[in-house]
Order: structure tokens, then C-alpha cells, then sequence
């Protein structure tokens, strides 16, 4: 799917920042792939890179990043770098931004908002059965079909941010990148929608890229893990191999760092829950 | 109901600002030196005219009635308030004597109104186009002249600029009228095209100056709405560029540009006065510029008092309608 081969990016156009430093991997077709990390170790600049959004003064200083898009729908393959990925923008890739409070248009009905760049594909048929469409994929993530009258500023933060994964997961692309999709949400809710994550991509059978701090979410639902620190990757590998022997100094802190309940970590109780 | 209760507080402010400025407008002739009765005592005498004693108060007693100034000043400030907002009648004019001061104000209102309808709406659909443009690609060519020339036109003071018109225009090339005369039945081919030919030059000197203005603001909006997150986010989502401006650009610069139309509509009707002197406009500015050198009390109170509540209203309206196009206002 994609391929991120010793890419080193940063930002500035004077100057240059670095902000991740000669990182490979690659995101594989059908899997959800995660993406753990401090504060500032680089995980938005990586997903950045990947989608191909250069307007913050991103700049990928040397390597590449190297997309191959298989629709089967169509049969069609499109292979490109990501320099070249916006036309394929909400088409073969969509993305939920880190974030959730300004990022939808404050003059515009959630319904229009969903609709608006949503490929061909998607739209066939009347608008009232694309409603119909739309609002019962909402439903599967505990929205009523009043929200798509809404505007933004009806909605609570956690219903924005839930609106901005449905968005991006309706358009039934090939990749989703998701940066830290579920922070504005409480655990009951956040859970919910990590499952309802899980469910379209197994539908799908697409990619999911998932950013978040949080290694609980991580064991719930990726399949693989990349813990990144300081712009560099220190750790890839299955999750569940990651959390029982873990290598990196960092990781075996953040492990250990997650609460206890009964002598045993909480994320196997949670993993065991879900 | 939120929306209700915005309506109501609105509807009072609006009486309240109209109240007050009457009241200055009640007070401040009264609190002056001059008597309007002597003095129209003394013009009349000054003209050579011999009157006795009786005559004099006769004439006394029939002006102080046309003035309003008889009984207590609570008694004079309530017949005031009651005769411009009930009856609306501000008694004969003066110098134009016995023509009603309301038929005078009656036959100059559409004209101001015209002029100032007109010209804030070219020059604000297009102030928001170039500044728009211009915020958007910064860099162009085309947003570059069009944002010097409005810059460069900006800070000319408007009566330099008026009067450079109207030498250019009327004077050495022989385009545009210098006084206005308007020809043709009413509502007839010609009325209209005389209509638009005399009004052309203040139209113009309008548009000039207020464009300016609005290029500036509407720029400043948009270059900061580009670095908003849901606008990054339409383009993330491969939204094309006309797009993003019809749907996520525009209506948000466009929104705070409505308040700013409210401000600026008591500048503009202060500025038409000065418009209408200069090309001999037979507006509302006009009138009470002869009111004042004429010294026409009546017409004075009655222009002035219009004036006020002309602009109030305008400024109400405008207020009134913003929420129903902001939805954050309209659903809170
Ligand atoms: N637009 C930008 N311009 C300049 N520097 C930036 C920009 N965005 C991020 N950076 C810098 O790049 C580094 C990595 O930031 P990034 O946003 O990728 O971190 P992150 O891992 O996503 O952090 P968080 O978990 O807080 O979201 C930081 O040092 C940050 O200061
Ligand atoms: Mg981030």
C-alpha cells in the first residue's frame, strides 16, 4: 500500500526543522497499523508526509514515500509518490486531522459537509437515498439522523470528532489516516468508536493508520505498532509482540507505565473485555 | 425564542437611539444664545419692512407657534416628540415659504437614497471581490494592481477627490453635468437615463473612496480564513480552489462585513453631504445645507431629525438581518 523509505521531513522554507528523521515502513493492505509516541516525537509530521499535505511548510527533506493503489472496484492500480497524492484525495485516501473543534466549516450543515468531496462513486443515486446512506452510517456511531441538520456549533466535541471519523470512513477509501481520532472522547464513547473503526475497516478491507498516545487503544485494535520518539521510529512490530517484549527503553517505560488493576495491566483487562 | 428576544432588544435599542437623538435635537438650539424668534424678528425688520408693536407681537406669537416654543419646556419637548413621531410634521419651510418642510424632505429622500443605495452596493460586492481575490492569491498580478490602486485611492480625502472628479469630468472634458437638471415625464425612458447620467459623478466619487476600504478589510479576512483549520481541511479533502472560495472562504470573510455595512451606513449618509454640495445633488444633504445658510429652523429640525432615523433604521435593518444568516447566532 504504502512505502515510507528513509524519509527525513521537517518544516520551514528558510531554515529547515527537522521533525522526523530517517524513518522506513510500510502500511500493508488490510490491517491497522499504529502509531504511538510523545508529544512532538513527530507523529502528525509523519502522517503529513504520507497523505502528501505540504501546506504547512512541510518539506520532505530526502527519501520517499511511494504509494500503490489497488481499487478493486475498478481494477485500477495507481502507483505515485506522495508529492502526487491529491487527486487521489478522498478518493483513494482520506484523513481525520488531529484535533476536532475548528476543523469543521462553522456556516455549513453537517450533512453538506459530509457530502462535500465525497468521489462519484459514493454519490450515486437520489440525494435523499445518499441521506438515508449517511445517516445510517452515522447511527453506527451513536449519531442521531438530527445531527446531519446540525451546524458544528450544535455539536459537542466529542459528536464533532465522531462526525470527522465518519466523514473520512465514508468515503470508502483504500487508506484512512486517522491522528488521534478518539482524544476529545470519554472512555465508554472512545471505545465504541475504536470498535465501529475496527468493523468498517474489516468491511472495507482497506488500511487504517491510527496516531494516538494512548498504548491502551494501541492493544485494543492494531494489528502492528510503531512507537516513535524524538523523529525516529525505536520499535515496529505486531502489537501483541511489541507489549510482551518490548526492546526499546521507551517503550518498556510507556508499558510500564499504564495502570495496574488486580496485579494485572489495565489494557489486558480492557483487551480482555473487548 | 433566542432569536425573538434578540428581535425585541433590537427593536428597543432602536427606539432608544431614536428618542435620544431627538432629545439632543429638542435641546440643543434651546440651550444656544440665539432666540430663533428674534432673530427671524430682526431678519424681517433688517429687510426694511416697518411694523408697530402689536404687529410685532403678532408676528411674535405665530412664530413661536411654527417653533414649538410655547408652555413649559417639558410642554414644548413633549409636543416635539409627538409631532415628529405621530404626524411627522415639522411645519412650513421657512425660506421656501408656505411649502410643507415634509414635501421639501419628501421629494429629496430618493435621491440620497438612491445615490447611497447604489454606491455602497457596487462598491461593496466589489471591494469584497478584489479583497477576497487578493487574500486569496496574494501573489497574482491582478490582486496586486487592483490592491495598490485601492490602497493608493484609500487615504484621499474624499472632498479632493469629489472636486478632481467633477473638474475632470464636467469641466475640461465636458462628460458629466456640473449642476443637476433632470428632464422626462415621470417614469419615463429619459427620466431614468437622466437619472443615471446626473447621478454618475457622486456615484462614482462613493464607490472610490468606500472601495478602498472594503478591499482592505475583506483581504484581511480572507488571508486570515486561509490559515483556518476547516479551510485546510476542505482542501485536504481535494476540494478545487473555486470551490473552497464559493463555499468556505466566502460566506466566512462575507459575514463580518454585514456589521461593518451597519457602521459604516451613518459615515456614508455624513459623507453624502458633503457629495451633494459639491455636484449640486437636490438630495437630503443638499436641503439642509440650504436650511443652514437660509437659517431654516423648521427645515433644519425636519431634515436633521429624517436624517437620524433615516440612518437608525438603515443600521436596524441590517442588524436584523445578520442573524438570520449567521446560524450560530440563529440557533443558540
Ligand atoms: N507547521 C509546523 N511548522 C514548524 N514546525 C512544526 C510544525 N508542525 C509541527 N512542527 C514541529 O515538528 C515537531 C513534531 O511535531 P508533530 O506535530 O509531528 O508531533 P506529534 O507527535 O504529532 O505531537 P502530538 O502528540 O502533540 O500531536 C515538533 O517539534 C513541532 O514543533
Ligand atoms: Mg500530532
Amino acid at each position: 500500500m504504502i512505502t515510507v523509505d528513509n524519509v527525513t521531513v521537517g518544516y520551514g522554507t528558510a531554515g529547515f526543522i527537522k521533525a522526523v528523521d530517517q524513518v522506513s515502513l510500510t502500511i500493508n493492505d488490510n490491517e491497522i497499523l499504529g502509531i504511538a509516541g510523545e508529544s512532538g516525537s513527530g507523529k502528525s509530521t509523519l502522517m503529513r508526509a504520507v497523505y502528501g499535505d505540504f501546506s504547512t511548510g512541510l518539506r520532505i527533506q530526502s527519501g520517499t514515500v511511494t504509494g500503490r493503489f489497488e481499487d478493486a472496484r475498478t481494477g485500477k492500480v495507481i502507483e505515485a509518490q506522495s508529492s502526487q497524492f491529491a487527486p487521489l484525495w478522498w478518493d483513494q485516501l482520506s484523513y481525520i486531522p488531529q484535533g476536532s473543534m475548528s476543523v469543521l466549516n462553522p456556516l455549513m450543515k453537517i450533512e453538506a459537509q459530509v457530502v462535500d468531496g465525497l468521489p462519484a462513486r459514493e454519490k450515486q443515486g437520489s440525494s435523499r437515498a445518499l441521506r438515508q446512506r449517511i445517516a445510517d452510517f452515522l447511527a453506527g456511531f451513536g449519531l442521531e439522523e438530527t445531527v446531519l441538520d446540525a451546524y458544528p456549533h450544535q455539536l459537542s466535541g466529542g459528536m464533532r470528532q465522531r462526525v470527522l471519523v465518519a466523514i473520512a470512513a465514508f468515503v470508502n477509501p483504500r487508506l484512512i489516516l486517522a491522528d488521534e481520532p478518539t482524544t476529545a472522547l470519554d472512555v465508554v464513547v472512545q471505545k465504541k468508536i475504536l470498535l465501529m473503526m475496527v468493523e468498517i475497516q474489516r468491511r472495507q478491507r482497506n488500511s487504517l493508520v491510527l496516531v494516538s498516545h494512548d498504548l491502551g487503544v494501541h492493544y485494543q485494535i492494531t494489528d502492528r505498532l510503531v512507537i516513535m520518539y524524538q523523529g525516529r521510529i525505536v520499535e515496529q512490530g505486531p502489537t501483541a509482540e511489541v507489549f510482551a517484549n518490548p526492546q526499546h527503553d521507551y517503550t518498556k517505560n510507556l508499558i510500564a507505565s499504564l495502570p495496574r488493576l488486580h496485579g494485572k495491566r489495565a489494557v489486558e483487562v480492557v483487551g480482555a473485555s473487548a | 425564542m433566542n432569536l425573538l428576544r434578540y428581535i425585541a432588544g433590537r427593536l428597543v435599542v432602536y427606539i432608544l437611539v431614536v428618542i435620544f437623538a431627538l432629545t439632543v435635537l429638542f435641546f440643543v438650539p434651546r440651550l444656544g444664545p440665539t432666540d430663533p424668534v428674534e432673530a427671524m424678528l430682526a431678519k424681517v425688520a433688517s429687510q426694511g419692512a416697518y411694523m408697530d408693536a402689536a404687529q410685532v407681537d403678532a408676528l411674535r406669537q405665530s412664530l413661536a407657534d411654527t417653533f414649538g416654543l410655547d408652555g413649559s419646556l417639558w410642554d414644548q419637548y413633549g409636543a416635539f416628540i409627538k409631532r415628529i413621531v405621530l404626524t411627522a410634521d415639522f411645519g412650513p419651510s421657512l425660506s421656501m415659504y408656505p411649502t410643507p418642510v415634509m414635501e421639501l424632505i419628501r421629494n429629496a429622500l430618493p435621491w440620497t437614497f438612491g445615490l447611497l443605495l447604489t454606491s455602497t452596493l457596487i462598491a461593496w460586492v466589489l471591494g469584497n471581490f478584489v479583497g477576497l481575490l487578493s487574500g486569496w492569491k496574494p501573489n497574482s498580478t491582478s490582486s496586486r494592481v487592483m490592491e495598490g490602486i485601492a490602497i493608493c485611492l484609500y487615504p484621499i480625502p474624499y472632498y479632493i477627490l469629489a472636486l478632481l472628479l467633477s473638474i475632470l469630468f464636467s469641466y475640461i472634458w465636458k462628460i458629466f453635468p456640473l449642476t443637476t437638471t433632470i428632464r422626462g415625464a415621470p417614469w419615463s425612458w429619459e427620466l431614468i437615463t437622466s437619472v443615471v447620467w446626473n447621478s454618475f459623478l457622486p456615484a462614482m466619487s462613493i464607490v472610490i473612496v468606500v472601495f478602498g476600504w472594503w478591499v482592505i478589510s475583506v483581504k484581511a479576512q480572507t488571508t486570515a480564513l486561509k490559515e483556518e483549520e476547516f479551510v485546510r481541511y476542505a482542501r485536504l479533502k481535494g476540494l478545487g480552489d473555486a470551490r473552497i472560495l464559493s463555499r468556505y472562504v466566502l460566506p466566512n470573510a462575507i459575514l463580518p462585513q454585514i456589521t461593518f455595512l451597519a457602521l459604516q451606513i451613518g459615515l456614508m449618509f455624513n459623507g453624502s453631504l458633503i457629495t451633494e454640495i459639491l455636484f449640486d445633488y437636490p438630495g437630503l444633504g443638499l436641503l439642509i445645507y440650504t436650511a443652514v445658510l437660509q437659517g431654516d429652523f423648521n427645515l433644519l429640525m425636519g431634515t436633521i431629525s429624517l436624517s437620524v432615523i433615516a440612518v437608525a433604521t438603515a443600521t436596524m435593518i441590517i442588524d436584523l438581518i445578520y442573524p438570520l444568516l449567521d446560524p450560530r447566532i440563529r440557533h443558540r
